[in-house]
């Protein structure tokens, strides 16, 4: 009965997903809380959210192939089942992204090198296939230590690949600090250890199943890796808030010091930062299913804020003749298709691990 | 081959926004969306103050990050130095928007024109309806439609990609001026090939002292500006404490 009140929700956000979606494509993007300033927002943000979410995964899923440590092997199908739901989950939010997505054929007829989209794009069909076949080889019992190898290098490759995307953006300062190549991959393995934290007790929650002595030890020792990581992050969002937010004096950082006082900003801060990493270093609560549960949903939903943080504070403030008649920093409130956008990606993604969890057994570990 | 560039005088421009017009006439431009455009500025503190008007397009930068970012090089670097976009290979993503440090390319949010496609007369059965205007002078989009454009571009570009100045590149490969040029009242845009040492553009440059948007991003605009408009003297000083 649960089950199918949940699959209720997540199918009624998906109807109200594809509503949206005819909306954009007959009403257009004015549905969305536009100005010519404002051109990427929070379906792009989310997209970024869930493929950076999907590539820490990647890392996680990588462990047993690629460092040797075969204690998450217990966990690697329901990893990579995971990176593949949240990889889908974030196409629905690109899709609705994009002007004209049937065109993304041109990425192959005519492909432009010099771009890092056209590099990320090719990167995340090649990503998604292997995962696919990843994901394959291992629910038919096999695992593949040079597919998880590939999987792995190419988590690398797509969310560096993000760094150097914003990072060629020279006239939007507040995007291209030349760490976010490091920050991305750093950021996506948190979120990623995260929602894997999530999914994993939330399962065993809301199942009854017993734990095992072995996925206590796992979940505590990627738990301690997450508060770890989310203070490596911690110390890096700081620091980027020091050098672009309170010592530059250039009036481009005008954007990101606008954005240190945002909502986003000081979710992503205090909620997402700095206390899962304070409640995963005090070993008593770390060692608590809530204390993880609590810690990981909150570093998801500052990661969340944290992506729309950093999108807006390269666009919101106009350039050039873009600037003409309006004010410095342009304000931005999503509207609810924005809203349904997201909701509609993290329904198909909850959707897809809902029925992988019924149907897939991804409790089973590779021989 | 040659390498077009524009000089704008600015001691000639007079602000009155003809170029701004015959642009949109010439490339069918829709509502909201500039491809020629101006940067105005008021500068000093009050009461010495001074307004300044610049005139703005896309610069078809030599090293156009627009283009370099494009994945599917639908914003594209053409021989003779213009920026040409093709929307059929436009997927909408727009980080050439992102990229480019001018902000002169525009998305279209929802179909062209959408003034013109209402059916609604102003007093039923007296007045047309925009749509009806349209259809009955055989426009297309407006009834003032320019089929010339659709030579190199579609002459009203569709919802969900991106648009900028072409540098009227329809009207060059007929040998004739870009639009804003042409219609320029005070002869402050001056247009012509870098490549070619005697050309009016080339006189100009080396007369006066040019500059660009923004230079120091290493872009190279194609499009400089000479001189300044000001009319005021001052009694020679050196000031004081
Ligand atoms: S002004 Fe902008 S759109 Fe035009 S060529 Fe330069 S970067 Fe590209
Ligand atoms: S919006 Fe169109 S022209 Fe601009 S970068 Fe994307 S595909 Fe290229």
């Amino acid at each position: 009965m649960k089950r199918q009140l949940w699959i209720g929700i997540l199918v009624a956000g998906i109807l109200l997903g594809l509503w949206t979606t005819f909306k954009v494509y007959t009403a257009g993007f004015t549905v969305y809380a536009k100005t010519d300033v404002l051109v990427w927002t929070l379906p792009l943000s989310t997209y970024i959210f869930l493929s950076l979410t999907s590539a820490g995964l990647a890392f996680v899923s990588s462990i047993p192939v690629v460092f040797g440590i075969k204690r998450y092997e217990a966990i690697e199908k329901r990893t990579v089942y995971l990176e593949i739901a949240v990889l889908l989950g974030s196409f629905v939010c690109l899709i609705l992204h994009l002007g004209a997505p049937l065109k993304v054929v041109y990425i192959l007829l005519s492909p432009n090198p010099s771009s890092p989209l056209w590099w990320l794009a090719v990167l995340y069909m090649v990503y998604f296939v292997l995962l696919v076949a990843a994901f394959w080889r291992i629910h038919t019992g096999k695992m593949s230590r040079a597919l998880g190898t590939l999987v792995f290098l190419i988590a690398i490759f797509t969310s560096t690949t993000l760094g150097w995307l914003l990072g060629m953006t020279d006239a939007r300062p507040s995007l291209n600090a030349s760490f976010f190549s490091f920050y991305f991959p750093l950021t996506g393995f948190a979120s990623g250890l995260a929602a894997l934290i999530l999914f994993c007790i939330l399962d065993e929650e809301l199942s009854g199943q017993e734990r095992s002595e072995g996925h206590t030890v796992l979940y505590n020792e990627a738990a301690r890796l997450m508060g770890i990581t989310a203070g490596m992050v911690l110390v890096l969002f700081l620091w980027r808030t020091i050098s672009g937010g309170i010592s530059s004096t250039a009036i481009e950082y005008g954007a990101f010091r606008h954005m240190i006082g945002s909502i986003p900003y000081n979710i992503e801060f205090w909620l997402g930062l700095v206390v899962p990493t304070v409640l995963m270093l005090i070993p008593s609560i770390r060692a608590t299913a809530w204390g993880k549960l609590t810690a990981s949903a909150l570093l998801l939903v500052g990661m969340f804020a944290g992506r729309l943080e950093f999108v807006l504070s390269g666009v919101v403030r106009p350039l050039g003749q873009m600037a003409e008649g309006r004010p410095e920093i342009v304000s931005y409130i999503p509207t609810v298709y924005e809203v349904l956008v997201a909701l509609f990606g993290l329904s198909v993604m909850l959707l897809i691990y809902t029925l992988g969890e019924r149907y897939l057994k991804l409790e089973a570990v590779p021989e | 081959m040659p390498r077009y560039a524009m000089v704008i005088d600015l001691q000639r421009c007079v602000g009155c926004g003809s170029c701004s017009i015959s642009c949109r006439n010439e490339n069918n431009v829709s509502e909201g969306i500039y491809w020629s455009h101006k940067i105005t500025e008021t500068s000093g503190t009050f009461p010495n103050v001074r307004y300044h008007y610049i005139p703005t397009l896309c610069n078809h930068c030599t090293n156009a990050p627009c283009a370099q970012g494009c994945p599917t090089n639908a914003m594209h670097k053409l021989d003779n130095g213009i920026t040409m976009h093709d929307p059929k290979k436009c997927i909408g993503c727009r980080y050439c928007m992102i990229n480019c440090p001018y902000g002169v390319i525009y998305f279209n949010w929802k179909d062209a024109h959408p003034s013109w496609r209402g059916n609604k007369a102003v007093i039923q059965g007296a007045t047309s309806s925009p749509a009806e205007e349209v259809r009955k002078v055989g426009g297309n989009g407006t009834p003032y439609y320019n089929p010339e454009r659709d030579e190199t571009l579609p002459g009203i570009r569709p919802k969900g990609v991106v648009e900028k100045c072409t540098f009227c590149d329809h009207r060059l490969k007929r040998d004739k001026l870009p639009s804003c040029v042409e219609s320029c009242p005070a002869d402050a845009r001056i247009f012509g090939d870098l490549d070619d040492p005697q050309s009016q553009v080339n006189q100009l440059l080396g007369k006066f002292r040019p500059f660009r948007l923004k230079e120091a991003l290493g872009t190279e605009p194609a499009v400089f500006y000479i001189r300044d408009f000001s009319a005021a003297g001052y009694p020679r000083t050196k000031g004081g404490i």
